[in-house]
C-alpha cells in the first residue's frame, strides 16, 4: 500500500513537473527531444492503425447490420458512438502504451543504470526537464493526433468496406454520419486523449527513471510495470470521464440520443 | 580558504587520509577515495560528517543556488566519456551550451573545431557519430570536449589513459596540455587506474 501511494506520488510530482516547466521546451536541446519523441510515438505509428482502424470500423457496422438486424442509420450511429468517444480515443491509447510507453521506460531505465542521467545532473541540466517534459508533450500531442487518424480510419474505413462488403449504400451512411456527427464528440475524445498520451508518458518516466537496482534485468521489469499501470491508469480513466462526462457534470450534453 | 579541491572522509573510515589541493595546475590523485569524492562532487551530497571543499568553498555551507553556481565551475570527464547515446558527438559536446546560452551555439561550434585542431589526430566524421560508433579514446575526447568548452576553473577527469594503447595515450597526454593553455589559472585533477 505504501508503494503504491509512493508510486502515485512520484507520478504526481512528474506530472506538476512537466506543467510548470513547459517553458524549457523552448531550449533547443529540448525541442529536439521533443521533435523525437513526437516522431517515435505519433509519425511512426501511423501506418500500424490504418489496417486496425478500419477493420474496426467494419466490424462494428457489420455486426449491427448483420446480427442485430437493424438498419445503416443505427449502424453508423454506433460507430459514431462507439467510435468516436470510446473507441477511438482507447485503441490510439493502448497503441501507444505498446509502442512508446514501453520505449520510454525502457529507455529511460536503460540511461539511468548507464550513468546518462547522473550526467545530465552534472552538466547542470535537470534530467526531469530535458527527459520527462518533452515525453510528457510529446506523447499527449502525438497520441490526440494518432486519436484523430483512428477515428478518421475507422469510420471513413469502415463505411467505405461496409459499403463493399456488406452492400451498405455508402452514401446512405454518410448522410446519416453528418447528420449525427457533432464537435462536440470530436473535443471530448480529444481532451480525453490529451490527458491519456500524458498519464501513459508520466507512468513511462516514473518506472523508467526508478529502475529497481542497477542490472540489465531491471529495465525490462520498469517496461511491464510501466505498460501494466499505464493500460490500468488509462482504462480508469476513461470510467471517469464516462461518468463525468454522460452521468455527472455534463449531463444532458453529450448523450445517446442524438 | 585556501583549497581548490579538498576532501575529507568520515571518521569511521579505515585510512584517515585526506584530499587537499592547495594550489591551482596539474595535479594526479591517488584512486583511494575517487568512488566518495565523485558521488560527492556529483550533485554535491556528502555521507554523512564527510567535508568537501571546492575552490575555496566548503559545499556543506553552501545553499541550493550557490551550489549550483559552483557546479557550473567543475567539470567532470568520467571514464567511459558519460555522453548521451541518442545525441552524436556534436549534440553531446554543445549540450550545455545549448541548454544553458543558445545564443553561444555558433561560437561553441568554431571553438570545438580549434580544440579539434590543437588535439590533432581525429576522424573528421567524429563530429556526427553516436556514442555507439565511437572507439573508447573518441568517448573520452567528446567528454572532454564538452567539459572544456565551459572553460572550467576546476577540471576532474577519471582514468582517461586505462584501456588505450600507446598511440591514443599519448593524445590523452596532451588533454593537460591544451588546458592549461585555455585556462592558465585553473586546475586540472586526474585519477590514478
Amino acid at each position: 500500500m505504501l508503494a503504491l501511494f509512493r508510486e502515485l506520488e512520484g507520478s504526481a510530482y512528474l506530472a506538476l513537473h512537466a506543467v510548470r516547466r513547459l517553458g524549457v521546451l523552448r531550449l533547443p536541446p529540448v525541442a529536439e527531444e521533443l521533435m523525437r519523441q513526437i516522431y517515435f510515438t505519433g509519425a511512426s505509428a501511423t501506418g500500424g492503425i490504418v489496417l486496425r482502424g478500419a477493420f474496426i470500423g467494419t466490424l462494428i457496422i457489420a455486426y449491427v447490420i448483420e446480427v442485430l438486424n437493424a438498419d445503416a442509420a443505427l449502424a453508423v450511429k454506433m460507430l459514431l458512438w462507439v467510435v468516436l468517444r470510446e473507441v477511438g480515443p482507447l485503441i490510439a491509447a493502448v497503441l501507444v502504451i505498446q509502442r512508446s510507453g514501453t520505449a520510454v521506460a525502457t529507455d529511460l531505465a536503460l540511461r539511468e543504470i548507464s550513468g546518462e542521467v547522473a550526467s545530465l545532473r552534472r552538466l547542470g541540466i535537470d534530467p526531469y526537464d530535458y527527459l520527462v517534459v518533452p515525453r510528457v508533450v510529446g506523447m499527449a500531442l502525438s497520441n490526440a493526433a494518432l486519436t484523430l487518424y483512428v477515428q478518421l480510419i475507422a469510420v471513413g474505413g469502415g463505411m467505405v468496406l461496409s459499403s463493399l462488403i456488406i452492400q451498405v449504400p455508402l452514401d446512405e451512411m454518410l448522410g446519416v454520419f453528418f447528420l449525427l456527427a457533432s464537435p462536440l464528440d470530436l473535443i471530448y475524445s480529444l481532451i480525453k486523449s490529451v490527458l491519456f498520451g500524458a498519464v501513459i508518458a508520466v507512468i513511462a518516466c516514473y518506472h523508467g527513471l526508478r529502475p529497481r537496482g542497477h542490472s540489465i534485468n531491471a529495465v525490462p521489469q520498469a517496461a511491464i510495470r510501466a505498460v501494466t499501470e499505464a493500460l490500468l491508469a488509462v482504462m480508469l480513466l476513461n470510467v471517469v470521464f464516462a461518468y463525468l462526462v454522460y452521468g455527472v457534470a455534463l449531463f444532458g450534453l453529450v448523450t445517446a440520443e442524438q | 580558504m585556501s583549497c581548490v579541491l579538498g576532501y575529507e572522509p568520515v571518521a569511521d573510515e579505515k585510512s584517515p587520509e585526506r584530499v587537499w589541493l592547495e594550489t591551482p595546475g596539474e595535479h594526479l590523485l591517488s584512486s583511494l577515495y575517487k568512488d566518495q569524492i565523485l558521488a560527492a562532487m556529483h550533485d554535491l551530497r556528502l555521507r554523512n560528517g564527510a567535508r568537501l571543499v571546492l575552490l575555496g568553498a566548503d559545499v556543506r555551507a553552501l545553499g541550493d543556488a550557490e551550489r549550483a553556481r559552483l557546479l557550473r565551475r567543475v567539470a567532470f570527464v568520467p571514464a567511459n566519456g558519460g555522453l548521451m547515446s541518442s545525441l552524436n558527438a556534436w549534440e553531446n559536446i554543445s549540450l550545455p551550451v545549448a541548454y544553458h546560452a543558445p545564443e553561444k551555439l555558433e561560437a561553441a561550434l568554431a571553438d570545438v573545431h580549434a580544440l579539434l585542431d590543437e588535439l590533432g589526430g581525429v576522424d573528421d566524421d567524429l563530429l556526427a557519430k553516436l556514442p555507439e560508433h565511437m572507439t573508447l579514446y573518441e568517448r573520452r575526447l567528446a567528454a572532454y570536449l564538452r567539459a572544456l568548452l565551459e572553460r572550467p576553473d576546476l577540471l576532474v577527469v577519471e582514468s582517461l589513459a586505462a584501456g588505450l594503447g600507446p598511440v591514443k595515450r599519448a593524445r590523452i597526454g596532451r588533454f593537460a596540455e591544451v588546458y592549461r593553455r585555455h585556462c592558465p589559472n585553473g586546475t586540472f585533477v586526474q585519477f590514478e587506474g
